[in-house]
């Protein structure tokens, strides 16, 4: 008697809809995610300048004038350069001058944020270019492979001295 | 040529189901894979943009203490490159440069005291926004003491 109850068949469960409530997670996921990366270049700007503060004086050979004219142009010292020729500039010397540089940025009102972008990504690039080769020297490792000491002390063994001065008004705006 | 019998019999022959048992279990993979990799869109964007290039960029750690600034054209109209007023979005509206530091500081006031530290500016700016704008969005942050700021940018390879 308890035998025959045994042998009786299970209903199967009908799972063919399962397919399709994943589908309609899926696509309620594709909708109301977005794929867009959250990256991008992080910078420190300085503090606002207090009204009795006097701007410091710095030896002129130490400073490199970055400009970006109206149309795009881009000038290092007054010399038409390219963003390449800006990374190995501000890479040569911040290698000569670790502490004492200062790289002055300057951009026109009418500038486009992505070459003021590029401007940016040139320098820090070849920061990043000094760094990592530290990095390999003293720890035997790229600076992504650092700890965050050791990162640390790359910082301030070379770091970045960018200094960036308010937009002039006027002209095309 | 064959007989006809046999090719009647072929013609009658069911053809056997295909087991889709399996089916879900796909799916669900690639469900799990898209909200892993994906977020949810925090805003709705109003203004149309595209960050730029860039070489250098590192991935946003703190999602909390981050405050979104979108700056690109406004306007709905895809398929239109040019028109459209500059405009700037704070977080999810569209807001006057000059008001930013005081909804920063609103901001600043609902986070915990960790995160005020580490409060971060998102800067979604389109690649054709003049640097005026951009500049006038960045002094406003800085008499926030927003200066933590991220440029942000889409990775290209060396």
């Amino acid at each position: 008697m308890f035998r025959k109850r045994y042998r009786q068949q299970i209903p199967e469960l009908n799972t063919t809809s399962t397919a399709d409530i994943s589908f309609m997670l899926l696509i309620f996921f594709l909708v109301t995610s977005s794929m867009d990366t959250e990256k991008g270049l992080l910078r420190q700007m300085a503090p606002p300048p207090l009204e009795h503060e006097q701007p410091k004086d710095i030896n002129r050979d130490n400073v490199m004038q970055v400009k970006l004219d109206g149309n795009n142009q881009l000038t290092c010292d007054g010399k038409t350069i390219t963003y390449k020729e800006l990374t190995a500039a501000v890479r040569s010397l911040a290698f000569v001058n670790r502490t004492g540089h200062v790289i002055s940025i300057q951009a026109d009102a009418a500038t486009t944020y992505e070459a003021y972008f590029k401007m940016q990504d040139a320098v820090v690039i070849a920061y990043q270019e000094l760094r990592d080769e530290y990095a390999k020297k003293h720890f035997g490792h790229g600076y992504n492979a650092c700890t965050n000491d050791e990162k640390t002390a790359i910082n301030e063994y070379y770091p970045q001295r960018i200094s960036e001065s308010p937009i002039q008004e006027g002209g095309a705006q | 040529m064959r007989p006809m019998k046999s090719m009647f019999h072929q013609s009658r022959r069911s053809v056997p189901s295909l087991n889709v048992a399996s089916m879900p279990d796909l799916i669900f993979t690639v469900l799990f894979f898209f909200m892993i990799v994906t977020h949810m869109r925090s805003d709705e964007v109003k203004v149309r943009l595209q960050v730029p290039e860039g070489v250098e960029v590192q991935k946003l750690a703190n999602k909390q203490s981050v405050v979104n600034i979108y700056i690109g054209r406004e306007g709905e109209k895809k398929g239109r490159s040019k028109g459209g007023r500059w405009a700037v979005q704070l977080n999810g509206n569209i807001v006057n440069p000059d008001d930013i530091p005081a909804l920063i500081e609103h901001i600043r006031g609902g986070l915990s005291a960790e995160n005020q530290a580490r409060l971060t500016v998102s800067l979604r700016v389109d690649r054709q926004a003049p640097m005026g704008l951009v500049s006038e969005v960045k002094r406003n942050l800085q008499q926030a003491y927003a200066l933590k700021i991220n440029y942000n940018a889409t990775e290209i390879k060396k």
